[in-house]
């Protein structure tokens, strides 16, 4: 929908006062969204984001425009607006750019609610009402929301490359209250990712309802967490928010080559224990953090971050992988047309390893068992990261005992991985339904991990004897 | 730009909706022009200007609610978009209580929301500003080497709404802002901390100087923090992290989750919930307030609403169908798609902050916090924190790498002071204050 010549045009014209690269993003996004509270269908709500932004990039610098009034002249404006930031730059010649179409391998199909009768999504969220308040009679609130979009962007650079891609993103949530007289607690489960609505015929609407409304039981019946140093067990799949933060983010190449991580100029260095591998991946089908392109028209990949302990690489964009003297790595992001591209992950893991679950449970005296987590952050200069337990358990003498009531955990990066004494040979991804924030820009993330032992860490309970 | 534009432009998207078989309507438009400036060193890392124009759009049918949000303002897109939205109604279960407000209004005090300084302002003096906080950072202390970037933002916009019940109004707004956030190293330890100021008017901005000191001495005065033991203690929240526990009491205090189960005060209104200090104000009409506004996001008038009067929970913050439903009147807190704060703050004390942690004999003072998980049904609050162990009344030596945590009855019932350093940078803002008693966990 966007004209070839047009965006030439565009490019050729956001370098009329010089600049090393420039690129014209292109976005035509549309969500269908659906809520439903007290069981029956509250909102449905239809989106459409569509527009252009433009950048010139010197040196460190980048200059930034968007508009979504898309006629030749706001568009011009636009293209102008980014050009300024080469206007004290030393300036080279602008010849004009041809642009040629590239087609990428594809991760997902391009499906989209267009062609799917609404009723479904509708059912789909009566059927999770029902079968939260069927699971336990204690249950006495059911939100659930779901919404299917589609993303279409058409990345135009002054290499002259011309890339499209559309990019699915379904997602499906429940939560959960359950009350008894005294106490009330909630629990939420969400799944979907770059697919269609036919993957909620393999995990139903019914299941992810019935595990919401156990969760919200779970934690009625919670304790206070407590505080103070312990062992800690971090759950398979869902663990993986603990790497994207306690590591993840430190590796993003902004920071690193800014300086301003603590990881910065460690490539080659041992950052943890040497049981840890962590992956990088643009390429896992559905997921909801694979790209067949990112955000600047480079195609997603595998990455090895952290192979035995051993830091390998950064995570890269174009405008600091070519500061570095790298390549990108596939991993510019960006919300929307409306944000400049940055480092981002998109599905961060670590691969399984040897022990089993009840190995690492037997050798736990006495801890947290973090089953499930409702997120996490981290502060990038010194690494301490916190993330937050939605489901977790007293581990005394190598069993568990209670669960507890939602705490904080807090870590330093480095240290925390290199305390890691276990891995599990149970390595998985999480359910597919976070979301990163960097920068005031979200993206649609994926994570995953075996489960992994800590020898310590500070637990941030209520509970001190 | 002018309101007209925007008016108009909501005023077709109701005749859109009306034409494609809306019973009722309302429509919001957003037009805004942005500037960013980004400086790194002597470097500008980012120059950013750009116009954007958004629409938002409800309509009812049979008691059935739809909405739209578009960036397409073509008139076959947006002809589409709102055809598609009226029969995407047909999905949704009929309540007797969706619908559009029964009174409006738009009245012409004057809330001070625009500075006609912002628009006029060189692009060249902005980016200035940017690079100054650059230098000022640098020069604070030897040990700021570097920085994540300072920043110089505004915006100058016009926000109209129109129903198909006849209101149809709009005003203007701007706001500015300007922060930095400085690196330090020492030895191999590297800190990093941001601090920033925003205001609507230039001239209520904290000056740059003001904005670099306190950024830097987050970041140096936490050199050689070390983990404090567990135990229950005394803890000041500094005037940020105080702010983001009054974000977090908001959601208990918004009708929406009081409605769906996710709120710990539920039913609980009338009941002594906090200490004698605890007086709460929801105020969209606080003078040049960030979160200030004639009417809210349905054009129903903003107006002070006392949520929590000497401890005594008074009040929940609703919108329109909330209101309904839980049997009240809307308090003029309506975003638009939900309930959003105005200017909701805890009033201020008599006593600065340095008196504070005087009186103070042991305690912690926390600067800085990090994560967000907050268990809304429970009511449990748990954060990652850094700050100062207090012995004596004087700070004693800097900690990190621990959490504070509680139940926010007992947080709330044990705010034994509370400072004058209450300062509206925010729509959710409050003094420093002290909780008698949190749980500290660290070593």
């Amino acid at each position: 929908m966007f004209d070839e010549a047009l965006l030439a045009r565009l490019v050729t014209r956001a370098l009329r006062h010089g600049g090393d690269f420039a690129d014209v993003f292109c976005e035509r996004r549309r969500t269908l969204s659906y809520r439903l509270q007290d069981g029956r269908i509250h909102d449905a709500s239809y989106g459409v984001t569509l527009g252009i932004g433009i950048r010139v990039v010197v040196g460190e610098s980048a200059g930034y425009a968007c508009s979504d009034d898309l006629s030749d002249a706001a568009l011009t404006e636009a293209a102008d607006a980014a050009s300024l930031v080469a206007r004290s730059a030393p300036g080279g010649t602008v010849q004009s750019v041809n642009l040629s179409f590239e087609r990428v391998a594809s991760f997902y199909d391009g499906v989209f609610g267009d062609g799917v009768d609404a009723g479904r999504y509708v059912a789909m969220l009566a059927a999770a009402d029902s079968a939260a308040r069927r699971y336990d009679s204690r249950v006495v609130a059911v939100n659930a929301h779901l919404s299917d979009e589609v993303q279409e962007v058409w990345i135009a650079t002054s290499e002259g490359r011309l890339v499209h891609d559309c990019r699915p993103l379904i997602t499906f949530g429940v939560q959960a209250v359950a009350t008894d007289k005294k106490e009330r607690g909630s629990g939420y489960v969400g799944d979907g990712g770059r697919t269609s609505i036919a993957f909620f015929d393999r995990e139903t609407p019914e299941a992810l309802a019935e595990e919401a409304a156990r969760i919200a039981t779970v934690n009625l019946e919670a304790v206070p967490a407590p505080a103070g140093e312990m062992e800690m067990i971090v759950g398979a799949g869902g663990g993986g928010v603990l790497l994207h933060e306690a590591v993840g983010h430190g590796l993003e190449s902004d920071f690193n080559r800014r300086g301003t991580s603590l990881y910065s100029g460690r490539v080659g260095e041992r950052v943890a224990s040497e049981l840890v591998t962590i992956f990088d991946d643009g390429n896992l089908e559905e997921e909801r953090g694979s790209l067949n392109v990112d955000d600047e028209g480079v195609p997603g990949q595998h990455k090895i971050l952290v192979e035995n302990g051993v830091l390998l690489g950064y995570m890269q964009d174009r405008l600091n992988a070519r500061l570095m003297g790298v390549e990108s790595t596939g991993s510019g992001r960006r919300q929307s047309f409306r944000f400049v591209p940055q480092p981002r992950m998109c599905n961060t893991y670590m691969p399984s390893g040897d022990s089993s679950f009840d190995e690492i449970l037997a050798s736990t005296q006495r801890g947290i068992y973090a089953k499930s987590f409702a997120g996490g952050q981290v502060e990038i200069a010194k690494g301490d990261f916190v993330f937050m337990v939605g489901e977790g358990y007293l581990v005394e003498g190598g069993k568990i005992t209670a669960p507890v009531r939602n705490a904080t955990i807090i870590g330093n990066g480095p240290e925390a991985m290199m305390k890691v004494t276990a891995v599990g040979n149970d390595g998985r991804l999480a359910r597919r339904h976070y979301t990163c924030g960097k920068g005031g820009q979200y993206v649609p993330v994926g994570v995953g991990m075996p489960t992994v032992k800590i020898a310590s860490i500070t637990v941030g309970g209520t509970q001190h004897e | 730009m002018n309101e007209s534009a925007a008016i108009e432009l909501a005023s077709e998207a109701l005749a859109l909706a009306r034409a494609a078989g809306a019973e009722s309507a309302e429509a919001s438009v957003s037009i805004a022009r942005r500037f960013h400036a980004e400086a790194r060193a002597d470097v500008v890392a980012r120059l950013e200007g750009s116009t954007g124009k958004s629409l938002f759009l409800r309509v009812f049918r049979d008691g059935r609610k739809s909405t739209l949000s578009t960036s397409d303002l073509t008139s076959d897109g947006l002809r589409e978009a709102v055809a598609h939205t009226v029969a995407h109604a047909d999905l949704v279960a009929s309540d007797e209580y969706a619908g559009l407000p029964d009174a409006h209004s738009a009245d012409d005090a004057d809330l001070r929301l625009c500075d006609a300084r912002i628009a006029q302002r060189d692009g060249a003096d902005k980016v200035e500003e940017a690079l100054d906080l650059e230098r000022l950072i640098r020069a604070a202390d030897p040990r700021v080497t570097n920085s994540s970037g300072s920043h110089y933002t505004d915006a100058v916009g016009v926000t109209a709404l129109a129903n198909s019940s006849g209101f149809a109004a709009g005003y203007g707004w701007t706001r500015a802002g300007r922060s930095t956030g400085p690196v330090a190293l020492d030895g191999d330890v590297k800190r990093i901390a941001q601090y920033g100021t925003a205001a609507r008017h230039l001239g209520d901005l904290e000056a740059s100087g003001a904005v670099a000191e306190t950024a830097v001495r987050r970041a140096v005065d936490l050199f050689g923090a070390r983990k404090p033991p567990t135990m229950r203690v005394p803890v000041i929240l500094e005037r940020d992290v105080a702010a983001s526990l009054l974000e977090d009491l908001f959601a208990a205090i918004s009708a929406a989750n009081v409605a769906t189960g996710n709120s710990w005060l539920s039913g609980r209104i009338g009941n002594r919930i906090g200490s004698e200090l605890v007086n709460v104000v929801d105020d969209g009409r606080v003078s040049a307030g960030l979160g200030s506004s004639p009417f809210d996001g349905e054009g129903v008038p903003t107006r002070r609403t006392p949520v929590f009067e000497r401890g005594v929970l008074h009040s929940f913050l609703y919108d329109t169908y909330y209101a309904r439903k839980l049997g009240a009147t809307s308090t003029g807190n309506s975003t638009g798609g939900g309930i959003g704060p105005t200017n909701f703050y805890l009033e201020a004390g008599a006593i600065s902050l340095d008196e504070l942690i005087a009186a103070t004999p042991l305690g912690v003072l926390v600067m800085d916090t990090i994560g967000f998980a907050t268990e809304h049904a429970s009511g449990t609050y748990s954060r990652g924190a850094r700050g100062f162990f207090i012995e004596g009344g004087e700070l004693a030596y800097p900690i990190d790498e621990f959490t504070i945590a509680g139940q926010y009855t007992d947080m709330l019932a044990g705010i034994d002071a509370v400072a004058k350093d209450l300062r509206f940078d925010g729509p959710v803002v409050s003094p420093s204050f002290r909780v008698a008693e949190m749980t500290v966990s660290g070593n």
